[in-house]
């Protein structure tokens, strides 16, 4: 009598038809043993949007009535294996469907699996993991993240290698043989089979100690109940702006006059209760010393992520950008922001106050970021959803020959 | 007859642009939500002094969960089918709170805005029923992101021929299974409503066009109506970086078409303009489509005949991307 419970945590539409792939594999590979199982999406995180962190579970008994049993309850309580596809979100998640971050390793039970797809190194990953009481295994399958959209699949075999390694990890789940049989039922063959046994026999798991990794406690939020509201269920609206940093606005600010560019210092209020900043997977880094102060980044985000310094400058969130990259592609000045991989950052600092404090600090700080990003970028070119025709399958190769060798 | 409306000056460039937000940080949209941009433009040009009512989507659902709210100015939900009616029930009981003396006298500012399945198709009529009201000044603005993105991507009427999504999925038999065009509501609405002194089409890229818009259907006096053309980085599938460029895309293909109607006069805006008076050549629409995942099926037939109807709203429409039909012709 044994029940397996495996959990992907994945970008929500750009990652939901990978995580599906991944899910549904592992109960097909289960009744290739005689096992009985389901595969089935977070209901809490649906309608799901682009970036937003979301799940999936497999459950795999032995018998039905065992399943039935895991299946009375809303979701797994603690899982047997975490699989993370984008390692920006071994920082910790904010879903639809709590309120506050809850770190990636939340649910991974004692002795537990998480697998990560990352070309980072496990102690860099562990830098960001938040720490837990009880010892678990970190497993990488070294890939670059895999997005695409609603619509278009990026067959990267990305899916398939993340199952080979889970036959890895978790032999008490389904093997191997199990696994490739139930990919080539559902009509995969040659190169993805390849790299599901060659990602069985590279993977490895390194022990994760209790105590060990981030020691940041994640932020929580104390939510009232329906009880406790107004009448009406009326929620309070946000409460209007300040200054800069909390200043005074200026004494001739005007909401319907006054504009961004030099009349004013301006800081929107936020929600309280949704940052939003875990939905990124890259943010903006901003060179101050040549923005032309145009005020398009400020205009066209959608996220009302720009603080509006005194000097007239933009100065991005890092608590509300969620890293969508309008601010980049709207920028008129070459490299006065560039997007850099959310992995080389450790805080949600401001950017603008560390360029006033330390001007040549910051554009060291700042050229080397770009400098890292744009030899990542010619590795493998970022990518964040449908371009053009062509385009996904001329990425895959390069991901593909990872782990798709013969040899 | 209708009441006093605020003074909303119009803006020259984007550096007018208030600095205002009343649609803060901390939605659930998605990444590059064009929609979100579309709110936070809105409610800028609006200013505080606004009331805004939202019918079922996007931007209810992903704005609002439990005890969570970006809304700096008093918002209220309300069902799909009615903004229409809820933006004529806002203003009218305004109207009476101020004329019983329980409210100070103040122009406020009502709008009501719907998705396009809420305005496009279940609350037409609605919004057909607000805009025959003309003692009442109110804004209904549609946000169109061309399906009902929120429940994940069914057709609506609003979008585009051959396009994927849950409802149209192409298949090996029939590649093409959303096979409408979109409807063309805007002139719909402003020939059925004579009346109605303001209704526009917009686009979030055009921020300055676009507050000018927003802050004429506010001034103007009357029943108003925008529809504005909302990129969706989820389900058309793209990059989200590229939603600003989309929609200028939109614009520049002749896809989709700017344009205001002011008391019976027709005014085309910016590269529309340029586009009907010759200056500006149209940029053939696959450098539109073949940046969107939904239009990925499409084969180079299917683009020819997409191009092919693009073409025929601007050369043989009566009013070119606007109105399809004209007089007879009697030979003379």
């Amino acid at each position: 009598m044994s029940t397996v419970a495996v959990e992907v945590v994945y970008r929500g539409i750009f990652q939901k038809t990978l995580a599906r792939n991944i899910v549904r594999t592992i109960v097909f590979a289960a009744r290739k043993e005689g096992k009985i199982g389901t595969a089935f999406g977070r209901y809490g995180d649906s309608p799901e949007r682009n970036g937003i962190p979301a799940k999936q579970f497999a459950i795999v008994s032995d018998s039905p009535e065992e399943l039935e049993e895991n299946l009375a309850v809303y979701e797994a309580g603690e899982v047997d294996v975490t699989i993370n596809v984008d390692d920006t979100m071994c920082k910790g998640i904010e879903s639809w469907a709590w309120y506050g971050l809850q770190p990636i390793n939340a649910l991974t039970k004692p002795g537990g699996t998480l697998i990560v797809t990352s070309r980072q190194e496990a102690d860099a990953l562990i830098e960001d993991i938040h720490q837990k009481d009880s010892p678990f295994n970190l497993a990488i399958v070294p890939a670059t993240t895999s997005f695409s959209g609603l619509w278009v699949y990026k067959d990267d075999h990305t899916d398939v290698r993340i199952l080979g390694a889970l036959a890895k990890v978790c032999p008490e789940l389904v093997s191997l043989d199990s696994m490739v049989a139930a990919l080539e039922d559902q009509g995969w063959g040659g190169l993805k089979l390849t790299s599901a046994r060659n990602s069985f026999d590279r993977t490895t798991q390194r022990p994760v100690e209790p105590g060990e990794g981030n020691d940041e406690t994640p932020f929580t939020f104390e939510l009232l109940g329906w009880r406790a509201m107004e009448d009406g269920l009326v929620i309070r609206g946000i409460d209007g702006a300040t200054g800069f940093r909390g200043g005074s606005l200026a004494e001739d600010y005007d909401p319907i006059r006054s504009n961004a560019s030099g009349d004013t210092d301006y800081q929107p209020t936020r929600n309280s209760v949704f940052k939003k900043f875990s939905t990124r997977s890259m943010r903006p880094v901003i060179n101050f010393e040549t923005c032309i102060k145009c005020t398009l980044c400020w205009l066209q985000c959608p996220d009302t992520c720009f603080d509006v310094t005194p000097d007239g400058l933009y100065d991005a969130n890092m608590d509300a950008c969620c890293g969508c990259a309008v601010c980049e592609a709207v920028c008129p000045v070459p490299d006065c922001i560039t997007m850099v991989n959310e992995a080389e950052f450790n805080d949600n600092d401001s950017q603008w106050e560390h360029w006033t404090r330390d001007k040549d600090g910051y554009e060291k700080w700042m050229t080397e970021l770009i400098e890292v990003q744009k030899a990542h970028d010619a590795d493998s070119e970022r990518s964040h959803g449908y371009h053009s025709p062509g385009k996904y399958e001329a990425e895959s190769e390069s991901e593909v020959a990872l782990t798709g060798d013969d040899d | 007859m209708t009441t006093m409306t605020q003074e909303l000056p119009q803006v020259r460039g984007v550096k007018q642009i208030p600095v205002f937000e009343g649609f803060t940080s901390g939605h659930r949209t998605c990444q590059g939500c064009e929609s979100a941009l579309v709110m936070r433009l809105m409610i800028k040009a609006a200013g505080p002094r606004t009331i805004v009512v939202g019918s079922t989507g996007c931007m209810y659902v992903a704005n609002t969960t439990y005890y969570s709210t970006p809304w700096v100015v008093p918002w209220m939900h309300t069902q799909l089918g009615s903004s229409g009616s809820a933006a004529t029930g806002t203003a009218a009981g305004l109207a009476s709170l101020m004329r019983k003396g329980k409210m100070q006298q103040e122009p406020i500012n009502v709008i009501a805005f719907c998705g396009d399945g809420g305005g496009v198709d279940m609350g037409l009529s609605a919004i057909s029923a607000a805009l025959q009201h003309d003692e009442y000044n109110l804004l209904i603005l549609c946000y169109d992101n061309e399906s009902y993105a929120n429940t994940d991507i069914q057709v609506s009427g609003s979008s585009p021929w051959g396009a994927n999504s849950t409802f149209s999925p192409p298949g090996k038999v029939h590649r093409i299974m959303n096979r409408r065009w979109k409807k063309n509501t805007v002139p719909m609405l402003a020939a059925g409503h004579p009346d109605v002194r303001y209704v526009a089409t917009a686009c979030g890229s055009y921020g300055p066009d676009f507050t000018n818009k927003i802050r004429r259907a506010l001034t103007i006096g009357g029943p108003t109506f925008i529809h504005s053309i909302d990129p969706c980085p989820k389900g058309w599938d793209y990059d989200p970086k590229y939603s600003h460029e989309l929609g200028m895309l939109a614009v520049e293909t002749g896809i989709w078409v700017q344009y205001e109607i002011v008391d019976g006069e027709l005014i085309l805006n910016g590269p529309s303009r340029a586009i009907a008076r010759g200056i500006r050549r149209r940029k053939p629409v696959t450098d539109y489509l073949q940046r969107q995942g939904r239009f990925a099926h499409l084969t180079e037939e299917d683009l020819k005949f997409f191009q092919e109807r693009i073409d025929e709203t601007w050369e043989k429409w009566w009013i070119p991307g606007i109105v399809p039909f004209g007089p007879h012709d009697e030979g003379e």
